[in-house]
């Protein structure tokens, strides 16, 4: 009882994610080595510390849109616990597109940021 | 549903599949590794993952196939807009597989006739065939072997030049003898054609003028008369009595170098060394080989002809005597080659395939009239999507996959009806003495043919009625119910123009078809200048059975005796040539001590025949007398002239004791007869000669004037020839009705698809102009009942739609005239007694259109005059 409501919780603290963020996610989860789709969800919520839950329908479509642009690729492999699977990986093209994506993401932060933690002294003056 | 399912696509959704099973398989293991229970994992990960047909769904939509998707969705709605009128889908497509496959049949026949002028031959196109002298239909073989290899070791421009020369011969040495087509040949017969044998050799050059009797089998005779026996090659075969060794057998299809002859096998030009005169000499009978070039590659006809023409003026000048007459060489490209079947189909299929091509542009008028009206009848679904943001052009991508739907369906069946007519063609040739294979072929110029003419024609009347509708503007459309119902003016306009575009084509095709169906009528009440009824005539194979000279002439005075006792046989005669089947035999002939200009061609057509043949054939002796018993091999050589003949060697003299010289000697004239048809009715009349048939006859034909039907005689005829000889091959026994009818097959084929194609023309202009009346007079029906109501009579409503569709008609007709003078002057050499312009032919057309589109209008106008107009008011 006491997990379900713990479960329950968690997920009211899951956050939206923002249109265009997913790719940029998904391309940094695959920096670190290749990955299955199901694998990319566990990644994104134990480095997010539960917070970021990917929805199947959105990773999916995002999966198989990166990889018609041609920044990831894939092949069916086994996992580790014989499970057959298809894994992506990074392209160099991908690569590339995370860098401007953070670059952007970068720049999202800092002018949001400014926004919001204006100095009151400056906004009366 | 499905419209282009490709392999790729079903491959990529079976993967996605895979990827979201082994997901969920994962998501499972790990929540049973925290201690769930099997069960529970299993229905939370399936919860966690969400709808997998949704997932599914929208991950497809990423893979780029869009387009396809959209075109399959505009398919699939061109389908369901096909199938709410069911009527007008099949109409249509009905009328459009007729229309495509008369020009597909056509084309087939052109395609197994004219584009494939020599089967199983290499790039045709470089082929040309050599004539020597005036260029007619079906010549004699033009050359001499002396001057062929001249011609071929002397020219710079051909990369390889082959002769031959075919005839009947008896296959004898078997159970059964058996007649087959045999070809003598130069040895690099096959390799000027290109062609590689089955099995064994073919000749070698050494070969070629020496007495070596081998032969090479086609593959048809090895396969029925030798049982495809493996081993044949060296094998001895008897031909005509004489033993002979297989050295090779022709691939599948070879049928020789003469286009629509088929030649069962081949020898060289003298396998038994009894030809040597023929051989070493240049004129006379010793002209004999038809002669092919193959040119090399980068040389033009032109300069062919030019380099042969060299060659020919040199020898010309070393023999002077041997080359009397016309002597300048032509040089044809296959496909009309005046050799064989193509002389003939050129000057036919192309002007037939012209026909097709005007009923199917007829046909695509129809369709589009059908197709506007439809939109226009949709003009108000047309504007709801419109406005509700369908832009136009993909408005007219819909309409036109409509109209490419149904052509693409139509094609589908006209390819299979081709697949039956193309072998249609070969019922056109009545039974007679030649080994014609003449057919259409299916193949894949033909499927191509079809296809683009779907793809023209489902344009046509797809896209041109929907560039109109979607003009439209959508506002005014659903605003104005029925203040122009009538669908715009714009519209009117086209639709007005369709129909005065089909009675304008129509009216030609019509013409034509009267035209060509009067010179048949013609053709066969003309008075050909001999009987044609009660005569039987059969060929004795003497000459191709290995007789010897004595023998066969003791044979024929046995058959002469035998068939002319028999009861019911009026008057017996031999003859080595029967007219009207498109063969003839022709000679230069010079008076005696007449001096003939350089070029001057003074060819005879010649006949040898015995006494009693003109008796027989009902030939007028104007002077002189007929061949007697006397006139042979003993006595001095005579020669019996024509009237043509007569008026060209001695015009205002009389001809009787002349002297001419033919093949070198001189015969004397002793009688004159008239002029008779030698090959078609319409032949400009050729000078004739007659000589004795036991002067100098070669094949011998039986010619018997019966006193009832003359096939009842048949088996009695046959019977008195096998008394003398049981090996005696007779055949080709048939009335000379029968025979004579090879003259008109041409006309046959013309006047059979002209007068079908005109049908066609007539019913889709009759069904079109009653189909825009009808459908404006029902769009009016509120005006005439306002009309009326407001004091019009019956007769002027009448008038008034009468004479809306009697413009169109008389505009249509009018252009159709106009139409029909260019299209009749391409026609005017296939007529016989009768005028490319004969006004009774033109004027019964013109009122023949003309009344059936006045019934075609007046029985909308009936309906119309007799509504009652309260109701027509009410009516919208």
């Amino acid at each position: 009882m006491s997990t379900s409501m713990n479960e329950k919780d968690q997920y009211k603290n899951r956050i939206e994610l923002l249109q265009g963020t997913l790719d940029m996610l998904i391309l940094q989860t695959l920096q670190w080595g290749p990955q299955h789709g199901y694998g990319i969800v566990q990644a994104l919520r134990l480095r997010s510390g539960d917070v970021l839950q990917v929805e199947t329908g959105s990773l999916y479509p995002a999966l198989h849109r990166l990889e018609r642009q041609g920044w990831v690729q894939s092949e069916w492999k086994q996992s580790e616990s014989k499970q057959k699977a298809r894994y992506y990986r990074i392209t160099a093209k991908g690569k590339k597109q995370l860098a401007s994506d953070l670059g952007r993401w970068e720049r999202i932060v800092e002018a949001i940021g400014s926004v919001m933690y204006v100095k009151p002294e400056e906004s009366e003056s | 549903m499905k419209w282009f399912p490709s392999f790729g696509f079903q491959r990529r959704k079976r993967e996605l599949q895979e990827e979201i099973d082994a997901h969920l398989q994962m998501a499972i293991a790990d929540r049973v590794a925290r201690g769930e229970t099997a069960e529970t994992a299993r229905q939370a990960a399936a919860r966690e993952f969400g709808n997998i047909p949704l997932v599914q769904d929208v991950t497809r939509d990423m893979w780029g196939q869009a387009w396809l998707e959209q075109v399959g969705r505009d398919v699939r709605y061109a389908l369901r807009q096909l199938r709410k009128s069911p009527g007008f889908t099949i109409t249509a497509t009905a009328m459009l597989a007729v229309a495509i496959c008369a020009n597909s049949t056509v084309f087939s026949w052109i395609d197994g006739t004219m584009l494939r002028p020599i089967p199983g031959a290499r790039e045709t196109g470089d082929l040309v065939s050599l004539q020597r002298g005036e260029r007619n239909f079906s010549p004699t073989p033009p050359f001499s072997y002396l001057d062929y290899r001249n011609l071929r070791e002397q020219n710079h421009t051909f990369a390889g030049i082959l002769a031959y020369h075919h005839d009947w011969i008896t296959l004898t040495g078997g159970a059964q003898p058996e007649r087959a087509y045999i070809s003598n040949v130069s040895a690099n017969y096959f390799d000027v054609l290109g062609i590689k044998p089955v099995l064994g050799r073919f000749f070698l050059p050494e070969e070629e003028s020496r007495p070596v009797p081998n032969v090479v089998l086609s593959y048809s005779l090895w396969k029925t008369r030798y049982a495809e026996d493996p081993a044949i090659v060296g094998k001895s075969i008897e031909i005509a009595r004489h033993p002979v060794t297989v050295i090779g057998v022709a691939p599948e299809g070879v049928v020789g170098a003469m286009p629509g002859i088929r030649e069962d096998l081949w020898v060289t030009l003298d396998p038994l060394g009894t030809d040597v005169w023929r051989m070493t000499h240049r004129s006379g009978g010793a002209v004999w080989l038809n002669v092919i070039g193959r040119l090399r590659p980068g040389v033009s006809r032109g300069q062919a002809a030019q380099d042969l023409d060299t060659v020919m003026h040199n020898i010309v000048a070393a023999f002077p005597d041997d080359h009397l007459g016309d002597n300048r060489i032509t040089l044809d490209p296959m496909w009309r080659s005046p050799f064989g079947a193509n002389g003939y189909m050129a000057a036919t299929l192309p002007i037939l395939l012209a026909f097709a091509a005007v009923v199917l542009l007829l046909t695509s008028a129809n369709v589009a009239t059908l197709t506007l009206v439809r939109f226009v009848s949709r003009r108000r679904e047309l504007a709801i999507r419109q406005s509700l943001g369908a832009n136009r052009i993909q408005l007219v991508r819909q309409m036109v996959l409509e109209g490419v739907v149904l052509s693409i369906v139509a094609g589908a069946v006209a390819l299979v009806l081709t697949s039956w007519t193309s072998k249609t063609f070969a019922w056109f040739f009545p039974a007679n003495s030649n080994p014609l294979i003449l057919n259409g072929s299916m193949d894949h110029k033909v499927v191509i043919g079809i296809a683009v003419s779907s793809l023209l024609v489902g344009v046509l009347c797809g896209a041109l009625p929907a560039w109109r509708s979607s003009h439209a503007p959508a506002v005014e459309v659903l605003k104005a119910e029925s203040a122009s119902i009538s669908g715009g003016s714009r519209n009117r306009k086209l639709l007005s123009g369709l129909v005065v575009a089909q009675i304008a084509l129509s009216l030609p095709l019509l013409i034509c078809s009267g035209l060509f169906l009067r010179t048949l009528r013609n053709l066969a009440g003309a008075n050909p200048g001999f009987e044609q009824d009660h005569i039987l005539t059969a060929t004795v194979g003497l000459n191709i059975a290995g007789y010897s000279h004595n023998e066969e002439q003791v044979i024929r005075h046995k058959i002469l005796d035998r068939v002319s006792a028999l009861p019911g046989v009026k008057v017996a005669s031999l003859t080595d040539w029967i007219p009207m089947t498109l063969s003839h035999k022709g000679e230069d002939a010079y008076p005696e001590g007449y001096v003939p200009h350089p070029h001057e061609s003074l060819k005879v057509v010649h006949a040898e025949v015995s006494p009693r043949y003109f008796e027989s054939l009902h030939i007028p002796i104007l002077e002189g007398r007929e061949f007697t018993p006397d006139d042979d091999e003993k006595a001095p050589r005579v020669l019996i002239v024509d009237q043509a003949a007569a008026r060209r060697y001695w015009p205002g003299q009389d001809p009787l004791g002349k002297e001419l010289r033919v093949w070198g000697s001189l015969f004397t004239v002793v009688g004159v007869v008239r002029n008779s048809t030698h090959t078609f009715v319409n032949e400009s009349p050729e000078p004739m000669v007659y000589m004795s048939f036991f002067q100098a006859g070669y094949e011998t034909m039986v010619q018997v004037e019966t006193e009832g039907n003359p096939v009842d005689l048949a088996p009695a005829v046959q019977n008195a020839i096998h008394e003398i000889d049981t090996r005696l091959p007779v055949f080709d026994v048939r009335s000379m009705r029968e025979s004579t009818q090879m003259a008109s097959s041409f006309a046959v084929i013309q006047s059979t698809l002209a007068g079908m194609f005109a049908l066609i023309g007539l019913v889709l202009a009759i069904t079109g102009i009653y189909g825009v009346v009808a459908y404006r007079t029902q769009l009016r029906t509120h005006e005439i009942g306002i009309r009326m109501a407001l004091g019009a009579s019956r007769v002027d409503v009448l008038r008034l739609v009468l004479s809306q569709g009697l413009w169109l008609t008389g505009i249509g007709l009018a252009l159709g005239l106009a139409f029909a003078l260019g299209l009749t002057r391409i026609i005017v050499r296939l007529l016989y007694g009768i005028g490319a312009n004969d006004p009774v032919t033109v004027v019964s057309v013109v009122m023949l259109l003309g009344a059936m589109s006045l019934l075609a209008c007046y029985l909308p106008a009936h309906r119309a005059m007799r509504r009652n107009p309260v109701t027509a008011i009410r009516e919208l």
